[in-house]
């Protein structure tokens, strides 16, 4: 509904009759995000509500004979979450996720913000275009690349050998999987810190240059607390987009330890265990919601030692 | 926060997808052919109904193979628990494998006589593990051993000459590991001076397991089978137990240079056979199919076959081959007259590869999942 900008006098004789047809309007106005909202919300309840049901329930599940029994016990969840591999493999995962979430904001930002703030509108599309075109190329043939550039014999060691330098360790460990990670997560950051940034009101940032405030100050107090929503979905698209990856730590670190996905894998490898499999999802899944849980908790408790 | 409804749809593609996928298992795997006559359904690793292989036996026999792969026994016995019986005519598997299959009463029982075991060598005429209170459930095709891989380039046959090698300071963050806890294993079990490697005292457990965790720090992954080729090939790995010829001979002969060792603590093998499930209404046809694979002419297309080389039990599919191919005779090391694959076996150095006996398998993969994280 829209705000009328008439003085309050003059309004009134329109507002009763506004009142009047009240709400037969709210049920036109209300109908019309219904049906357009329908068919994402039938799509969430058959393809992410039902399912994300049924993988908690299977992991009550047993398996008997390599088969899938309906039953209700606690032992997959006492025998996952109890075990090293998987304790140890969240504290991995989560860790590399989380270096790879700091890594990609910290690389995009100033890509975005010379993108957004400082190229003229046909370069900035241009770039926009260059950082959506790795989303149409498979992520798991770069990483197939990738791991032929940093293999022992790849093509950066025979560039080393060449010059005379001895090779490098490059592939297997913390700096290929967090290159692999960074090509899956950079392009997807880098695009939302710039949208972010390009929907600022350019007001702000001169209003703040002409009261002295620049450099590494204008980013800090201006640029990051205004777009902080963006900044928040870019590190949590990028930490869930880590979190959950199969390929780079399959194929540039050999599984070198073990993230909660390949512990998945594994364990339906071995004895077709899905009631266990799905317990290390439904644990990855929950780790998300958690997260908000605890922001919003903090961010209530703030405002009512505030208030 | 506004953006959190996109961000959540994308947990939720992944979610539905495994939810599905865990559906899919559930649900009965009926093959779209089970019932056609002339159609044999095959059960059995990848790569075993290449027309290489039996595009003869189809056109002799006027049918066709439908082959559904699998990839590890773990995956094949899911595979059968989950379909009707009928589903499937006949199974390869390995021999470990054979004693659940029967258990299960998956197999039906074959005649000798049918079969030219007479061809094979002795020590295979009568091979133990697919043999139940002396009836035969399982006709050996193939054979192959598990032992030390390793870049020749690096180290010299000398040096690999005992497991002892993978704890040296010169293999340190270099061996690679084949993701599968049985062959893996198996060999450290074999280091630590076990025979047979698979069963295992308590304290013996114990004692390979600290073994094996000592390795750890040696490792420099832990690979498909995709990716053991690529790591042996790129460096990343120096050297891989639990693996054999089956994997270097082909990167051997496109230039690599690998090897595989037996060390003197021994290696393993793996065998495959072909058995007729029950329930199958194609049991002649079966028996026909067993009976080519077995044959000189199907046992030197097994050995032959491009992407998995393979050593056969048959002294005639031995004399066909070096007859009509004596290069690969020579490559694959199944001449009468020099060294061959029998050597090893006759050395007595070489142990079946089984599934642990003392221990619930259970127990083993949980080791094995410790280790990788640890």
């Amino acid at each position: 509904m829209t705000i009328p900008l008439t003085p309050t006098s003059a309004r009134q004789p329109q507002q009763r009759g506004r009142l009047q047809s009240m709400t037969g309007k709210t049920i036109k106005a209300a109908i019309g995000p219904l049906v357009l909202g329908l068919p994402l919300a039938l799509w969430q309840i058959c393809f992410f509500v039902l399912p994300l049901g049924f993988l908690g329930v299977v992991t009550f599940w047993q398996v008997r004979n390599y088969r899938l029994q309906p039953a209700f016990v606690l032992d997959n969840w006492e025998r996952m979450l109890g075990s090293n591999a998987f304790q140890r493999a969240f504290v991995h995962t989560f860790s590399v996720a989380a270096i790879a979430t700091v890594l990609a904001l910290v690389l995009a930002w100033p890509a975005a913000q010379t993108i957004a703030l400082r190229l003229s509108p046909r370069a900035r599309d241009r770039w926009i275009a260059f950082l959506i075109l790795p989303i149409f190329s498979s992520y798991i043939l770069k990483v197939y690349a990738w791991q032929v550039i940093l293999s022992p014999q790849g093509i950066i060691n025979s560039l080393l050998t060449a010059a005379g330098v001895s090779s490098l360790n490059l592939l297997g460990g913390a700096l290929s999987l967090q290159i692999g990670y960074m090509t899956l997560t950079l392009p997807a950051v880098t695009l939302i810190l710039t949208f972010a940034l390009l929907g600022l009101d350019r007001d702000i940032i001169d209003a703040a240059r002409n009261l002295g405030c620049k450099g590494p100050t204008l980013i800090t107090s201006v640029l990051i607390p205004a777009i902080r929503p963006g900044i928040i979905f870019a590190g949590s698209t990028a930490f869930l987009l880590a979190f959950g990856d199969y390929g780079s730590p399959v194929f540039l670190t050999g599984s070198n330890p073990p993230t909660l996905s390949i512990l998945i894998v594994d364990t339906i490898k071995s004895g077709s265990q899905w009631p266990r499999a799905s317990v290390i999802g439904v644990t990855m899944l929950a780790l998300p919601a958690v997260g908000f849980l605890i922001v919003t908790m903090v961010k209530w408790l703030l405002k009512r030692t505030r208030a | 926060m506004p953006f959190r409804p996109t961000d959540l749809s994308r947990r939720g593609f992944l979610s539905a997808g495994a939810a599905a996928s865990a559906l899919a298992a559930t649900s009965q795997w009926s093959p779209a052919f089970a019932q056609e006559p002339e159609v044999l359904n095959y059960l059995s690793w990848p790569g075993n109904a290449d027309p290489y292989l039996v595009s003869e036996f189809e056109k002799e026999n006027n049918c066709k193979i439908m082959i559904k792969e699998y990839v590890g026994g773990d995956q094949m016995l899911a595979v059968l628990n989950q379909s009707p019986p009928g589903s499937f005519d006949m199974v390869m598997a390995d021999a470990e494998y054979m004693h659940l299959l029967k258990d299960a009463d998956y197999l039906e029982e074959l005649d000798p006589a049918d079969y030219p075991l007479n061809d094979f060598f002795p020590e295979f005429q009568k091979f133990p593990l697919h043999w139940f209170d002396d009836k035969l459930y399982g006709v050996m095709t193939d054979f192959g051993y598990l032992g030390l891989s390793y870049n020749t380039d690096l180290y010299q046959p000398e040096e690999v000459a005992s497991y002892d090698v993978m704890w040296s300071d010169k293999a340190k963050g270099k061996v690679g590991f084949l993701d599968w806890y049985l062959p893996s294993m198996g060999c450290v079990s074999l280091s630590a001076g076990n025979t047979p490697p698979f069963d295992l005292s308590e304290d013996g457990f114990e004692a390979m397991k600290d073994k094996l965790f000592s390795l750890r720090d040696q490792a420099s992954g832990f690979y498909t089978i995709a990716d053991i080729f690529s790591s042996l090939r790129n460096g990343q790995a120096h050297m891989i137990p639990g693996i054999g010829e089956w994997i270097t001979l082909g990167l051997r002969m496109d230039g690599a240079p690998v090897d595989t060792v037996l060390p003197e603590e021994g290696g393993l093998q793996w065998t495959e056979s072909l058995s007729i499930l029950k329930g199958t209404k194609k049991r002649d046809l079966a028996r026909k199919f067993i009976q080519y694979t077995t044959s000189p002419r199907g046992q030197v297309l097994q050995a032959t076959k491009v992407d998995n080389k393979k050593s056969i039990p048959s002294v005639a599919g031995w004399k066909l081959l070096n007859d009509t191919m004596p290069k690969e005779a020579e490559i694959l090391r199944m001449q009468f007259d020099q060294p061959n694959v029998m050597e090893e076996y006759k050395k007595g150095r070489i142990h079946y590869r089984q599934l642990p006996s003392l221990q619930p398998i259970e127990d083993w993969n949980d080791i094995w999942s410790d280790f990788k994280s640890a």
